[in-house]
């Protein structure tokens, strides 16, 4: 095989995926951070303002409650799927029929859309025939009744099971092949020095599943920032930017006051906070391991 | 050998895991019933959702579904998905295929800095594209055409297939493409008639993580897409449900329709689609 022509086949098999992979990621990312110095409406001339669309996100309210909300869903979403999912891969690693029944139901909303997700739970929470309420009724709980996605004060948790109900699913399934992964041996050896049930959990699998675990976290944590479909369906950031997140005020700014160059320091901001939330969770999980 | 599901043994811990599995079936249950909900209410009429909300509809309503069908033109959409995701898909098995037979049979300078480039693109936020990409698609006439689709899906979906498959491709064994080479076969025999037969497991695990992703999405699609004729599934039923707000019976029965397809596909290939989001799990 002569070196030139392997050399060609080389550049011209990767030339595909490079080009349209750079086209539609990379360079939109980099162009957003551009776009987000300029006044723009979509239409007629941009005019270049610097740095003040960054200076008004630092000073606007409705970014920060977008923030805020942002961080109740990851922090929801990491201190509620990982442990339960991690309890739930405990119990149903092995393989009899009820296990795999339950691990499927679990698992079954990953397939759906996030539309009807957000859809379906649009009704359960819905005032007059949501069964939620008819549920609370019937158990005697009228006054627990409550406005689940239009009071301000609650409507951001109310999204929390919802984005549970969804997502657990993959982290069952990544935990329990982790799970499987660890060798035999290792859970005869614990026998035999005599640990069993939490104490072989704590001590043996957990540290041994523990590089899946921070997969899991920089997973949990990207995927909340992406959220965007959920919340745009069942409140689209309402009521008065109660639910707003960093994706909805990003399309809110853009595709419905047309503010392009705001919307666009928005998505580069968005990178950048994922970016140092991924790197801290990194640091902080490393840290943790360094110490047990 | 003590596992939750061994219900011999000391009648205490018999009585614990007795706990544990009411527990799991509780949840299991609870998890199902939206699932369960959706279909029942589907047949159900505007009165029933207030008089019954829990138990069966007194008449099967099956005309709900045919009279959803029809008006939320759930056919046109359908097909657009189908386009779509099929289109995207078969663009990125090809194109990842062959960059991953590349990255991982070959050695060459930049080809760390090619990975960690695919590697950095499964952590970017999908919506922190849209504003730029509907700008880029504005000025390349692309909106309201299939490809405005299909070229991000495909885009987006490198990454994880670049990941899974250079990972089982380097696994493959080099005494097998030194007897193609004394063979006589080329480099593209070599990766046509060689290594994509032999990667069928991981390209399956691709396909199904490609095609749920195209199939579902619904932010692409309400940026890029405005024309009623080219909408897909999801797009359809957000559409719908807004304008048939209070039909409950209808939406619930579109609802139902649209899910069927990735229901069926998710029963038939179960334990493949749990090994292929593992696999992609860095995707997320």
């Amino acid at each position: 095989m002569n070196a030139l022509r392997s050399r060609r086949f080389i550049m011209l098999g990767l030339a595909p995926a490079v080009v349209i992979y750079a086209l539609f990621v990379f360079v939109p990312v980099v162009w957003s951070a551009y776009y987000g110095f300029f006044n723009w409406s979509g239409i007629g001339e941009s005019k270049y303002i610097g740095l003040d669309n960054y200076v008004e996100i630092w000073h606007d309210s409705v970014f920060w409650r977008a923030l805020k909300n942002n961080v109740i869903f990851v922090l929801a979403s990491v201190f509620g799927q990982i442990p339960l999912a991690l309890m739930l891969a405990v119990i149903l690693h092995k393989s009899n029929p009820l296990q795999r029944f339950l691990r499927s139901a679990v698992f079954l909303p990953m397939v759906l859309s996030t539309v009807v997700i957000g859809m379906i739970w649009q009704y359960i929470y819905h005032p007059q025939i949501g069964i939620l309420n008819f549920l609370l009724d019937a158990l005697g709980l009228e006054s627990w009744k409550l406005q689940w996605l239009s009071d301000d004060k609650i409507a951001i948790f109310s999204l929390v099971p919802p984005l549970l109900w969804s997502f657990v699913g993959l982290y069952l399934i990544i935990f329990i092949s982790a799970l499987q992964n660890i060798p035999g041996e290792i859970h005869d050896a614990a026998k035999i020095d005599g640990a069993s049930g939490i104490r072989k959990l704590v001590s043996i699998s957990l540290p041994m599943i523990w590089g899946t675990v921070q997969v899991a976290i920089i997973l949990c944590i990207s995927g909340s920032l992406k959220s965007f479909d959920l919340v745009y369906i069942m409140t689209k950031g309402g009521p008065a930017h109660a639910t707003e997140l960093l994706a909805t005020y990003m399309y809110n700014s853009t595709f419905t006051t047309y503010r392009y160059g705001f919307g666009s320091a928005i998505s580069t901001t968005i990178v950048l906070i994922s970016l140092l939330l991924i790197g801290t969770s990194q640091w902080a999980t490393s840290r943790k391991k360094k110490e047990s | 050998m003590r596992t939750p599901g061994n219900t011999s043994g000391h009648p205490v811990r018999r009585f614990r895991s007795g706990i544990v599995w009411t527990l799991l079936t509780v949840y299991g249950i609870l998890t199902l019933y939206p699932f369960y909900w959706l279909v029942i209410s589907a047949f159900k009429t505007n009165e029933e959702f207030y008089s019954k909300p829990f138990g069966l509809p007194g008449k099967w309503n099956v005309e709900n579904f045919s009279n959803a069908w029809e008006s939320s033109k759930l056919g046109t959409a359908f097909g657009n998905s189908l386009i779509v995701s099929v289109g995207s898909l078969i663009l990125t098995l090809f194109i990842a295929a062959l960059a991953s037979f590349i990255l991982s049979r070959f050695q060459f300078r930049w080809k760390g800095l090619i990975m960690t480039f695919f590697v950095v693109g499964m952590l970017i936020p999908i919506h922190s594209t849209l504003v730029p990409l509907f700008i880029l698609m504005k000025q390349m006439s692309l909106l309201n055409t299939y490809w405005a689709l299909i070229l991000p899906y495909t885009a987006f979906a490198l990454p994880t297939a670049i990941f899974v498959l250079t990972a089982y491709l380097t696994s493959i064994p080099r005494d097998i493409e030194e007897a193609a080479f004394i063979d006589g076969t080329g480099l593209w025999g070599l990766f046509t008639r060689i290594m994509l037969p032999m990667s069928v497991p991981a390209l399956s695990t691709v396909t199904i993580l490609s095609f749920l992703h195209a199939w579902n999405d619904f932010s692409f699609a309400l940026v890029f897409i405005n024309k009623t004729g080219l909408k897909t599934l999801p797009l359809a039923i957000a559409n719908f449900a807004d304008g048939y707000q209070t039909d409950y019976g209808l939406t619930l029965a579109a609802m139902t329709l649209s899910v069927i397809p990735t229901i069926i596909l998710y029963l038939v290939f179960q334990e493949q689609v749990m090994k292929g989001m593992t696999a992609g799990a860095v995707k997320g």
